[in-house]
């Protein structure tokens, strides 16, 4: 069996690496890839006092910091009994969902857009944001960067800082939200639902009126029928901050509906030789492998898997978006992986209107902020939708608060089985016995990745083109080199 | 002569720093690029390129042996080299691992001795590298780094704060987290930030690690007389950004 490592630069430690195992026919036998390591951090955890992990945790991710902090909070909460006020889970779902308005933004424009608007054949030196805003305009680059620039300022508002909030304490947050900066967080969440459907209509323009990309998101290139993962609210809508787990079966039916505390009951991490990476799947379906299909405990989580988890929006202009999405690619559920992207659309949009609704509750400059911790409970989980999919910490404290135990999943690895079965197929036909790999190996895995967002720190590197992507191709017995190919961002 | 070449690099760390470099919003950001040149990733990274940066950034903690290498290559090339970020200066949170040694096996369990999981001790960039210039913080404070290119683009010293936290806070009339009945580490941890955590209601935790020479032996005095710390978690208290520091120091 040979070994083909596909390397995006493992300068960070043990940064997502890629092995493809092939058989000597030269047939792909196995794809494992790893995530960002969390360096260390379900370790060093341990020892600290509770509460602090709401600002020790966001550490481990730059790109999506309010999720962590968010879902430590939830966590803390429920190891000092602190029911949070209403005010102070309105701030916090604010500041959530301003987050996932920002990074649902980034992710488009930045990585997945370039290859729609500029066209995924284009010569990758133009498939990039630059290229992006040649094709459509000097304004919309314009209004990406006020997007991001203004929803971080509201994230700052409100916790205190922007990249690694501060301000969640245990039972809501610690400051008020002043009228002056109530009225600017009004302001934001009315520009940032006109950014939504600006882009709504940029996707309307050049994706969905152009019958060639339609086709491609519509073929079945990544496409797996699996069982679906995300929170709800009492109304099976889609929630970002807090609510009950739902799965869908590959039917669109229900299969599973959970409280967050008793996620260890449905989910089963598992462990592959060869990988160091935990493949999650359903306890009560069961591992058959890395396959789709009913009888697979294979799930997916993050935006396609939510818009098929839930039973629509609460919010108007997005739940009419949700409407059109599904007629017009055929129905619930959605199984094509690159209709992701549309998806996370239907979400900014969402995430936007549900900041100004709650913007635009009178209760949201009350100075009912925060609860008081009524004992310490011993044990705490807390579960948010991470962009990247459902995000659960869980910890354990000695009678004093002092962390004993911590147990993360994080959001892309939900999606770590679904991944490895979509690099699968991309790597399949692409390399040939002797080792050789054809061109278009690169784009095929890069395309493969991105529609996931994994949430490799190289993935967001993109800022000038591609992800950095290095293949070797080896004897697994000698690891003599066979070939290799790369390309660095 | 052209526009100064900047480049960026990162090593272990969570690139919050860079993200925090893309918050600037439209006019500072396009204005900073008439006056720098931002060399494309792909063009830093290639290892053949040997062509000379001006203005070196490294983000993420030196952490593996086999990193030294390369920070030696970017080193070599660059003209001026700033550590941003508490990971790059000083090691930041990646060393609150250093004082355990049973981190590996905690991730990974059996798998730990993999080669690509190679780790050690986290140590700002410094431990492999001459650094010229400091920006701190986690994450950087995104003006002050304006100011240090600014500064450097004018072919003059930055100025880079060896006073605490406490001096800004101070400044922008927060009450004091002690008169709250809460702690802090304010009056040790390095300024810069403007003090955003005490003014949201939240300790300072010297995210920015601590002033040269910091009386540690004060601080936690403090925590255990003003806070009601046990001296035990007086103690570790400064270890969450600063664990390099304090065991420089203990
Ligand atoms: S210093 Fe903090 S924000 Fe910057 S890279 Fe390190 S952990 Fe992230
Ligand atoms: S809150 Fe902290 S930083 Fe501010 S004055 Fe008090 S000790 Fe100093
Ligand atoms: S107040 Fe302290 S913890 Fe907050 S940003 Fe400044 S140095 Fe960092």
């Amino acid at each position: 069996m040979k070994k083909v490592s596909i390397d995006p630069i493992t300068r960070l430690e043990g940064h997502g690496k890629i092995e493809i195992f092939v058989d000597d026919n030269g047939e792909v036998a196995n794809v494992y890839f790893q995530i960002p390591e969390l360096r260390g951090f379900e370790r060093f955890c341990v020892g600290r006092p509770v509460e602090e992990l709401a600002r020790i945790t966001p550490r481990i991710c730059g790109v999506c910091p309010e999720a962590h902090h968010m879902a430590a909070a939830k966590a803390i909460d429920a190891c000092y009994g602190a029911e949070p006020t209403r005010t102070g889970k309105m701030l916090r779902e604010i500041l959530y969902n301003a987050f996932s308005a920002a990074d649902h933004t980034t992710h488009f424009f930045v990585l997945a857009a370039p290859d729609f608007v500029v066209g995924p054949m284009a010569d990758p030196a133009e498939r990039n944001i630059l290229g992006l805003i040649a094709k459509v305009g000097p304004e919309a680059g314009g209004k990406v960067i006020q997007m991001r620039a203004w929803s971080h300022e509201l994230i700052e508002i409100i916790g205190g800082r922007s990249v690694h909030p501060v301000s969640t304490v245990p039972g809501g947050v610690s400051k008020p939200l002043s009228k002056e900066e109530a009225a600017r967080v009004k302001e934001i969440a009315d520009y940032q639902v006109e950014f939504a459907q600006f882009a709504i209509e940029i996707f309307n323009q050049v994706v969905l009126g152009n019958s060639e990309y339609v086709d491609l998101i519509m073929s079945d290139m990544y496409a797996h029928k699996t069982y679906y993962m995300g929170v709800v609210d009492e109304n099976n809508k889609v929630n970002f901050y807090d609510g009950d787990i739902r799965v869908v079966d590959p039917d669109g039916k229900e299969f599973v509906k959970f409280a967050p505390d008793d996620y260890l009951q449905h989910i089963t991490e598992r462990v592959e030789p060869y990988s160091y990476l935990v493949y999650p799947y359903l306890t009560g379906v069961g591992w058959k492998g890395f396959v789709d299909g009913k009888d697979s405990g294979v799930y997916r989580a993050a935006p396609l898997a939510r818009l098929n988890a839930a039973d629509g929006m609460s919010t108007p202009l997005a739940q009419a978006e949700y409407e059109r999405y599904f007629e017009t690619l055929g129905g619930k559920p959605v199984h094509a992986t690159l209709a992701t992207h549309w998806a996370r659309l239907v979400e900014l949009l969402y995430a936007a209107e549900r900041t100004q609704d709650l913007a635009n509750d009178p209760d949201v400059t009350s100075t009912d902020i925060h609860s008081m911790p009524t004992g310490i409970t011993g044990e705490g989980i807390g579960v948010v939708e991470a962009p990247r999919g459902t995000l659960y910490h869980h910890y354990k404290t000695d009678e004093n608060g002092f962390v004993t135990a911590c147990n993360l999943i994080v959001g892309t690895t939900n999606n770590n089985a679904a991944i490895s079965m979509s690099l699968k197929k991309a790597a399949q036909g692409l390399i040939q016995p002797g080792g050789e790999i054809s061109e278009g190996l690169l784009n095929e895995v890069e395309m493969a990745f991105r529609a996931y967002d994994p949430c490799f720190g190289c993935a967001t590197h993109t800022l000038f083109g591609e992800m950095p992507l290095e293949v070797a191709v080896r004897e697994q017995s000698t690891g003599e080199v066979l070939n290799t190919v790369r390309r660095f961002v | 002569m052209g526009k100064p070449k900047v480049a960026f690099f990162d090593f272990a760390c969570c690139e919050g720093c860079q993200i925090e470099m893309t918050n600037y919003g439209a006019e500072p950001f396009l204005e900073l690029l008439n006056h720098v040149e931002i060399v494309e990733f792909r063009e830093a990274m290639t290892e053949k390129t040997t062509e000379p940066i001006d203005i070196a950034f490294i983000e993420g903690s030196f952490t593996r042996e086999c990193d030294r290498a390369r920070l030696e290559e970017i080193r070599e090339r660059a003209a001026i080299v700033i550590a941003y970020g508490q990971c790059a200066t000083t090691g930041g949170i990646n060393a609150l691992k250093n004082h355990q040694d049973d981190y590996k096996e905690y991730v990974y369990g059996t798998d730990s001795d993999m080669p690509h999981l190679d780790s050690q001790k986290a140590y700002g960039v410094d431990a492999a590298i001459k650094v010229d210039y400091y920006a701190y913080g986690c994450p950087v404070n995104k003006y002050e780094v304006l100011q240090i290119v600014l500064h450097l683009l004018h072919g003059k010293e930055p100025v880079i704060p060896n006073y605490p936290v406490c001096v800004e806070c101070k400044r922008r009339e927060t009450v004091c987290r002690f008169l709250e009945g809460d702690h802090c580490m304010g009056m040790v941890a390095r300024a810069g930030c403007t003090a955003p955590c005490p003014a949201a209601g939240i300790p300072c935790e010297a995210c920015r690690g601590f002033v040269d020479d910091p009386n540690i032996p004060a601080l936690e005095k403090v925590l255990v007389e003003q806070a009601g710390f046990t001296p035990q978690r007086a103690h570790e208290k400064g270890r969450m950004f600063t664990a390099n520091a304090l065991e420089a120091t203990s």
